[in-house]
């Protein structure tokens, strides 16, 4: 297992480097650069003010140079600072990180927990009403888009129910706590967990189907066992496995954050961020950024597999 | 007799509570999108901005900023200032009294402190209407190169007069000073390197505002609290909370949910709310004219026939009153505000068939349709180019929109790799763009006129020189009325229209004014009368 887990830490290091090389060069293609989030083109426009903010962004570097340096400075734990607002882009990214766990975490949680517990339920009754009326409220769930559900949220509950807050993660008004920011917390998390919920119901309805059909099931039941046992004690553990892959897959979501929900809900997160940080070439904000959803995402990835040994017995790692 | 004077002694207080309350604020609180919108931009600082000042102002304090309707300036840390005859020597008299929100005095010392810091050499200041005009301070470029100890053209009179010395004549030069927001030399305590990025903006801002700094959530808002020493009076609010927002649309549910008083809506909006009572409406020209700009250094836009059959295939007046809902004005030139246009001009009005003789005329051909290229991401101005096309279509001009949000400063400015754009300009009577106009004014523009449009018209330029250095108020507006009719009579652009802005507040807020300046303003909104009222 550690030999396993030595190799896949090597193996991720050219993939990060890969993946700032890729992120860098798209950036540096595409037109314009952070010079034009200074000059409005409303305003009038002065030749010399923006070769000043190029050359005080070193935009006036060739791009293997800035590349170079920024490397250099990431390896030591410096990305830099943003474009934009001057603060270190680890500081920015922390802050809304902090925000994006929270949101998506809590959606995510209460997402996996009913879907789950959903999914249980029908797949132990097919073609039943409940299984039919809640299979199809999943695919609604799934193919409705966030920020519509979002809105309709928004109407009902805010502008004409007033039960929740229309955004923000806290009161105005009043000093930050717990409770202020759980209030508000309830809708936008509340809309992502849709997605979760519709998903993972599916998922373990279509996992406890598989299970439940298979022959140690049939065998388990055949020898008279309680019902009860075959399905807490063979049927479930067993259906649970794909789903873990699933969770594994989605931790990533966690730190990318949820850019329509975050937008109209205004929560301050990493979806938000990143489409603040493109919209103004804000370089070292991309970059950073990039690096610590890559830095996560092989990290949940290995951590799945490492998941998955532990679960199944059968699976092993040399 | 004892419980009749009881009753009257009670009547009597109940009725001066209200009256002691506003004398102390009691005003409420204010929360509102100050930034939403054309204008705003959240999380920003003196120095640095590009927009936002409406709020900024609400804590800094330039020595002039715009009047209530942008049409002129208003005395802030100045309350008068004057010049010699050729515009380069500019005298400054200070406003007595005024205090720091620390309490310190504020004295000519700290403007001149002001300038010197920003233009220090190693300054991380940036924001471009405000450097530009100190930049033309005498002995500037010297001092920000670091081969002078001092910038030459700043001279301290006294405690409230300066002196400020131009390299170069300029009669609009007060204008040139709206976002120079004065900072205090005694509470500064950051090198002018950090301007950029010093915490001290968010943490424990000074400044000499109708507010004062209290409490600042990154990514959530800013609140202030009345500033008691405030020249115009203490404002009568208890709060002021600008809250952030991703988008415009959120600002507008939380309006509409009573979570905040004020807020920037698009036009579609406030035609809604406007009709409901509970909520006031406020509008006002954007000071963004919107048009279309030829690539003269292209033969087939040359001849002023095409130019103005552009002007006379489009409608206009259909385009701002159904497609844009009534939130725009048509214009004859580039000027926005009226004052600025001549008494009589041709208003181009909707005729096709004239524009399909102009264009037979002129031999108009084309192998394939123009690109008509564009910066503008909204639906409002998707709306307007569908239309354009349309209308244009219509007398044999094929074109199709493209939008290029991000690329578009890469190449436009120099001329190439466009044929028509469809954009806006905002500027003021005193930010006239001459530069766009005169021959030479963009020198990396390719082509010999080095104009933004590649042409080149010598009585232009003419009257641009005299606009440049009249001093005279009246005079120059003349010269700008004149500008305006020569733009209008040739067809130098495709001057479509300038759109309204609109603010909505609740209709508990009593004493608001709000205007949709230029990048925020700044401009004289009158904060300190500002209240809410009691539920």
């Amino acid at each position: 297992m550690l030999k396993y887990l030595a190799r896949r830490l090597l193996a991720s290091i050219p993939v990060l480097i890969a993946v700032t090389i890729i992120i860098f060069t798209l950036v540096e293609l595409a037109p314009g650069d952070v010079a034009d989030r200074y000059i409005n083109p409303e305003i009038s426009y002065s030749e010399e003010a923006l070769q000043a903010i190029r050359e005080r962004f070193g935009l006036d570097q060739p791009a293997p140079v800035r590349y170079i340096k920024w490397a250099t400075n990431a390896l030591q734990g410096e990305m830099g600072r943003s474009y934009i607002s001057g603060e270190p882009v680890l500081t920015m990214i922390g802050r809304r990180l902090g925000n994006s766990l929270l949101l998506m975490s809590t959606a995510m949680a209460f997402g996996v927990l009913v879907g789950v517990a959903l999914g249980v339920f029908v797949g132990l009754r097919q073609y039943s009403f409940w299984d039919v009326s809640l299979t199809t409220l999943s695919f609604v769930g799934i193919s409705l888009p966030a920020f519509i559900s979002g809105i309709l949220a928004l109407y009902l509950f805010t502008i004409h129910w007033r039960i929740f807050p229309s955004g923000g993660m806290r009161s105005v008004h009043t000093a930050p706590s717990v409770g202020d920011t759980v209030y508000h917390l309830i809708l936008p998390a509340g809309i992502l967990s849709l997605g979760y919920i519709a998903t993972f119901m599916r998922y373990t309805r279509f996992s406890m189907l598989e299970v439940i059909n298979s022959d140690y099931v049939r065998t388990a039941t055949a020898k008279g066992l309680k019902r009860r046992t075959v399905i807490w004690r063979h049927t479930v553990p067993n259906a649970l496995l794909p789903v873990i892959t699933m969770i594994g897959l989605s931790v990533p979501n966690l730190v990318v954050g949820a850019v329509f929900i975050e937008t109209i809900f205004s929560w301050p997160g990493m979806g938000t961020l990143y489409l603040d940080a493109v919209g103004g070439r804000d370089v070292p904000l991309i970059m950073g950024m990039n690096t610590v959803i890559a830095l996560v995402v092989l990290g949940a990835n290995l951590l799945t597999d490492l998941a998955y040994g532990l679960v199944d017995p059968r699976i092993r790692y040399d | 007799m004892k419980k009749l004077l009881i009753f009257v002694t009670a009547l009597a207080m109940l009725l001066a509570l209200p009256a002691s309350a506003l004398a102390q604020g009691g005003g409420g609180t204010l929360v509102g999108g100050f930034d939403v919108g054309p204008g705003g931009l959240s999380q920003t600082h003196p120095w640095i901005q590009t927009a936002g000042n409406t709020w900024l102002i609400k804590i800094w304090s330039p020595l002039v900023s715009y009047n209530e309707d942008i049409s002129g300036l208003a005395p802030q840390l100045a309350t008068e200032w004057s010049s010699n005859d050729d515009s380069t020597v500019w005298t400054f008299n200070l406003r007595e009294g005024v205090v720091w929100h620390d309490g310190e005095p504020f004295t000519a010392d700290d403007v001149r402190f002001t300038f010197e810091f920003v233009l220090s050499p190693g300054s991380t200041a940036t924001a471009p209407v405000g450097m530009a005009g100190i930049k033309t301070l005498l002995g500037a470029e010297a001092f920000s190169a670091g081969e002078a100890e001092s910038i030459e053209g700043i001279n301290v009179i006294d405690d409230l007069t300066i002196e400020l010395t131009l390299a170069v004549p300029d009669p609009r030069f007060p204008y040139k000073l709206v976002e120079a927001y004065i900072l205090p030399e005694h509470a500064i305590d950051f090198p002018p390197e950090d301007i950029a990025t010093a915490e001290w903006w968010f943490s424990t801002p000074i400044g000499t505002g109708p507010f004062m700094h209290d409490e600042f959530v990154r990514d959530q808002f800013w609140a202030v609290v009345p500033n008691p020493n405030y020249w115009n009076g203490a404002p009568k609010l208890d709060r002021l909370i600008n809250r952030y927002f991703e988008d415009e649309t959120a600002a507008t549910l939380a309006l509409e949910a009573g979570e905040i008083q004020f807020t920037y809506v698009s036009g579609d909006v406030a035609l809604r709310l406007a009709e409901n009572d509970n909520y006031v409406i406020y509008q006002g020209p954007s000071g963004v004219t919107n048009y279309l700009i030829f690539n003269m250094r292209e033969e087939r836009f040359q001849d002023v026939r095409v130019r103005q059959a552009f002007l006379y295939a489009i409608d206009r007046e259909a385009i701002a009153e159904i497609v844009l809902g009534g939130t725009a004005t048509v214009v004859p030139c580039l000027a926005a505000y009226p004052a600025m246009w001549p008494e009589e001009y041709n208003d181009y009005a909707y005729n096709p068939d004239l524009a399909r003789q102009l264009l037979e005329e002129a031999g108009w051909s084309q192998d394939e349709p123009i690109e008509i290229v564009t910066y503008y991401d909204s639906q409002f101005h998707a709306d307007a180019m569908a239309a354009m096309q349309q209308f244009l279509a219509d007398v044999g001009i094929e074109t199709v929109p493209r939008v290029d949000a991000e690329g578009y400063n890469s190449y436009f400015y120099t001329g190439e790799g466009w044929s028509i754009s469809y954009r806006g300009l905002g500027h003021t009577a005193g930010s006239y763009p001459f530069q766009y106009y005169e021959t030479g004014g963009y020198p990396d523009a390719v082509g010999d006129a080095k104009t933004l449009s590649g042409a080149s018209y010598p009585e232009l330029d003419e009257l641009i020189a005299q606009a440049r250095s009249e001093a005279d108020p009246d005079a120059y507006m003349g010269l700008l009325q004149d500008i305006c009719a020569f733009q209008n009579e040739n067809a130098i652009e495709g001057s479509l229209w300038t759109a309204i802005r609109f603010a909505a507040t609740t209709n508990d807020v009593q004493d608001f004014y709000w205007f949709p300046g230029p990048a925020g303003g700044p401009y004289e909104d009158h904060a300190e009368l500002w209240t809410v009222a009691a539920e």
